[in-house]
């Protein structure tokens, strides 16, 4: 109904009244700027000016506007439009004095996203660098194990997804609009909910962190590698079992032991993690993250390569794959094995989302489809997980080599002068280095936040975190670089509160206030809790 | 209501004038010869029972025009048509040549898809409980131009000569080669005719017009001034506002800047006189404005 020009100066407002019309109603003050005569939009009423700068339903609701409030005090709102006159947040424009005109954006009006935009920012948020060890822990579990397995706890991990998602709006009386799964769990279990979920979700974002900081180093290594050894000498021989066929997965994944001084300098465990500090402590203390969340695109960019790379590597290696169901073979591993929770613990971090989904999901346009967004955006993070990690497991040559020799990190298996995986790794290192700061700034915001009450305390806190967070990084590389373990250890542990124990209990517990909670709901969603809970020992057992 | 349309301001402790007596009472000259009595009820049944009915006769005698204001949002419809029989009996009895308006206020708060459905429901049932008088209805809200459109309406309605107005208007305008000429209403600044030579783009102009003279009124009034007259001239055209005859303001348009201002202003003076002539005289009429809410 208001049309505004595309041009946007010069614009009358319609600003709320009450506020700028309150000064003009006093003649008792002897500011002169109160007895200006009444404007009158700027209109050539002799041209023939077809452009209409502003409507003329907004210029007469103006004039009526700025007559009623004349007849009263300026804070009697008896004459003030009410909502339902008032044109809607976006159709209103600020006049600025200086000429140019912009749209209010009231606080609670944000921009709604249609369900695809929804769907791709969860499949983006989901796709993290646990795609990497798929195809090492399908080989743990199993391959026929593993794939049931990955569509089970795909299953599992929708539905807790969907009772997180719907736990702010059981809560009766309170406005819950601002809410996120922390401070559910603050509403129902009081200050023991509200910390201990922070608790959880720090070991998930330290885990990320820490498993980025041991593949920072792998891939800077061999980047290093590629570079300085492969590129100027391409056939030479520089230890360990490199051949030049680039097509070729190689057995190695352990330090190569050079003699020549620059594997003396440039080693995967010793070196490289400690020269990423130099690098990445100064950006973590940096006071705000927002530079890095402008590269948020590489992490799409890098799993769409991924995906290209795996592809193209099935395609010329080709499927070897042999059913042995039970038994283990020279190459093969069993079907089903006693490993698989390994596997669950992997996609327990690969498929966790709950910590975050409520605010990713305000933002869908249509809130009906909120159910069946995040089912197919899941539908999609699973198909690409399966992807993955069936192509590599079946694409990996077993007759040289067996199967058990999958690497937590598939791109291990590649040598160092493989050009389209070097092109893969620099990707992946470059996007973790942008995605560290922004990580360590969330883990910065919710503890700072928590216990001090403030983002920046002062330098010295931030740097305290920061050294315990990069200290952690470093000494994990150095000593245990197997991110297969570290991740199936961080995705248990916080995964048994923020996805199995929390939204479990605090659905039963709002099923049972408002009286619905039947038999064989309890009962399963007490199994979910022991679910959780196995799945976390399991990991120590196996 | 009464203060957009008579830009008084809104008197926040006048109510109360009686011990007994609930109700708001004021009376504004309009149209020159005519007494508006308006009374703001403001539910109070006691009202009803006692003051009107005792006192009918006095409130209801020579009256020429009733104006009756719904609430359209009011919970109480058999209540609001009884208090309207009554008074319409009270004016049959008393004033039975008066002619009788309602206006279905507060349309804003019905939904727009609504609108027309529910004020024609309303228009229906008021026009057959109104027989044998015949009453005009309207739809208003202080929001958008139906209020203004509606008591325009009732102005030009009442108006004696008011076709013969608009022809002697015309020839006015075409004499002074104004573009265009308005004559408002007094007190209130509603249109009472007007002439125009050629199409104007902008429809509510004159609502505009009689808000911006009220506002100005408003301030002028604080400054124990009264408006009388006003001349906006730029390089495209002059505008004339000034006091007409004893109930009526006029304006003129020239859209020609070489006209000088003594020209048209010695027209206008000229023209009085000739429009005076045109007013009829009579005795003074009362009339009622009754606002239930």
């Amino acid at each position: 109904r208001y049309i505004m020009e595309d041009d946007c100066r010069r614009l009358l407002s319609s600003e709320h009244p009450g506020e700028s019309y309150s000064h003009r109603g006093s003649t008792d003050s002897l500011d002169f700027k109160v007895k200006r005569p009444f404007h009158v939009e700027p209109r050539n009423i002799v041209d023939d000016d077809p452009q209409e700068r502003v409507s003329a339903e907004a210029a007469i609701l103006n004039s009526r506007v700025h007559y009623y409030s004349k007849l009263t005090g300026s804070s009697d709102r008896l004459l003030s439009p009410p909502n339902h006159v008032v044109p809607c947040p976006d159709e209103i424009y600020i006049y600025s004095p200086l000429g140019t005109a912009f749209k209010v954006t009231a606080a609670d009006y944000y921009s709604k996203n249609p369900s695809i935009v929804t769907i791709f920012a969860i499949w983006n948020t989901m796709m993290g660098t646990s795609i990497l060890s798929i195809p090492w822990a399908l080989k743990q579990a199993g391959f026929t194990l593993g794939i049931l397995i990955l569509v089970f706890t795909g299953l599992l991990m929708l539905y807790c997804c969907y009772i997180v998602l719907k736990s702010p709006k059981a809560i009766p009386y309170v406005d819950t609009s601002n809410w996120e799964f922390p401070d559910v769990c603050k509403y129902y279990f009081g200050k023991f909910g509200q910390w201990s979920s922070l608790v959880f979700s720090m070991v998930s974002l330290i885990g990320a962190m820490v498993v980025y900081w041991v593949l920072m180093s792998n891939f800077l290594y061999n980047t290093g590698q590629f570079i300085y050894i492969i590129c100027p000498y391409p056939n030479i021989d520089s230890g360990g079992n490199y051949t030049i066929s680039t097509s070729y997965f190689s057995n190695s994944g352990n330090d190569t032991s050079d003699i020549s001084s620059f594997g003396h300098w440039w080693s995967k465990t010793n070196t490289t993690p400690l020269y990423l500090i130099v690098l990445l402590l100064p950006l973590l203390c940096l006071r705000s993250a927002s530079f890095f969340a402008r590269f948020t695109f590489l992490g799409t960019v890098s799993v769409v390569y991924l995906l290209t790379l795996v592809t193209v590597k099935a395609v010329r290696l080709g499927f070897h794959l042999d059913f042995h169901w039970i038994d283990t073979s020279q190459f093969y591993v069993p079907e089903f094995r006693l490993l698989f929770p390994q596997l669950t613990g992997v996609l327990t971090l690969a498929f966790f989302i709950h910590n975050c989904i409520i605010t990713l999901m305000k933002s869908n346009r249509h809130q009906e489809n909120n159910v069946r967004d995040l089912s197919v955006a899941y539908l999609l993070v699973g198909m690409t997980y399966l992807y993955v990690g069936v192509l590599i497991f079946a694409a990996f040559p077993s007759p040289p080599l067996s199967k058990e020799c999958i690497e937590p990190n598939f791109l291990d298996n590649f040598p160092s002068n493989d050009v389209m995986v070097f092109v893969a790794r620099t990707f992946l290192l470059f996007q973790m280095i942008t995605v560290y700061p922004l990580l360590g700034y969330l883990v910065r915001v919710q503890m700072m936040g928590q216990i001090f009450g403030n983002h920046y305390p002062s330098f010295f806190h931030v740097l305290a975190l920061n050294i315990l967070i990069v200290g952690a990084g470093v000494l994990m590389a150095k000593f245990y670089p197997n991110i297969g373990s570290i991740i199936r250890f961080s995705g248990a542990t916080c995964g048994l509160a923020l996805v199995f124990v929390f939204p479990a209990l605090v659905h039963m517990i709002s099923l049972r206030r408002q009286g619905l909670l039947r038999w064989p709901s309890a009962l399963f969603h007490s199994f979910l809790i022991l679910l959780g809970m196995a799945n976390l020992l399991a990991q120590f057992f196996m | 209501m009464r203060s957009i349309i008579f830009a008084n301001y809104i008197a926040r402790d006048t109510r109360r004038l009686g011990a007994t007596i609930d109700v708001e009472h004021s009376h504004v000259r309009f149209l020159g010869n005519l007494v508006l009595n308006l009374w703001d009820c403001g539910g109070q049944d006691t009202f009803m029972e006692n003051y009107f009915t005792s006192q009918r006769d006095n409130i209801f005698r020579n009256v020429e025009v009733l104006i009756y204001v719904f609430d359209v949002e009011s919970r109480e419809l058999e209540k609001d048509m009884h208090y309207y029989q009554s008074c319409l009996e009270a004016i049959l009895q008393n004033s039975p040549d008066a002619k009788v308006f309602c206006l279905v206020h507060k349309m804003d708060l019905v939904q727009e898809d609504q609108r027309d459905v529910i004020f024609k429901e309303r228009e229906e049932d008021l026009k057959r409980l109104s027989r044998p008088l015949a009453c005009t209805c309207f739809r208003t809200s202080i929001w958008d131009e139906t209020l203004y459109k509606a008591w325009s309406s009732i102005v030009y309605q009442l108006i004696p000569n008011v076709q013969q107005l608009e022809t002697n208007l015309r020839n006015f305008a075409q004499i002074i080669e104004a573009d265009e000429v308005l004559l408002f209403e007094r007190a209130t600044f509603l249109v009472i005719s007007h002439y125009q030579c050629k199409e104007q783009r902008d429809a509510h102009r004159f609502e505009k017009i009689s808000n911006i003279i009220k506002q100005f009124k408003l301030s002028c009034s604080k400054l124990a001034a009264s408006f009388q007259s006003m001349e906006v001239r730029n390089s495209n055209f002059a505008a004339f506002i000034d006091v007409f005859t004893s109930n009526t303001y006029v304006m003129v348009i020239m859209s020609d800047p070489s006209i000088p201002s003594a020209a048209t202003l010695i027209n206008i003076r000229n023209a009085r006189k000739h429009f005076e002539k045109l007013e009829r005289v009579d005795g003074p009429k009362h009339s009622l404005h009754m606002r239930m809410r």
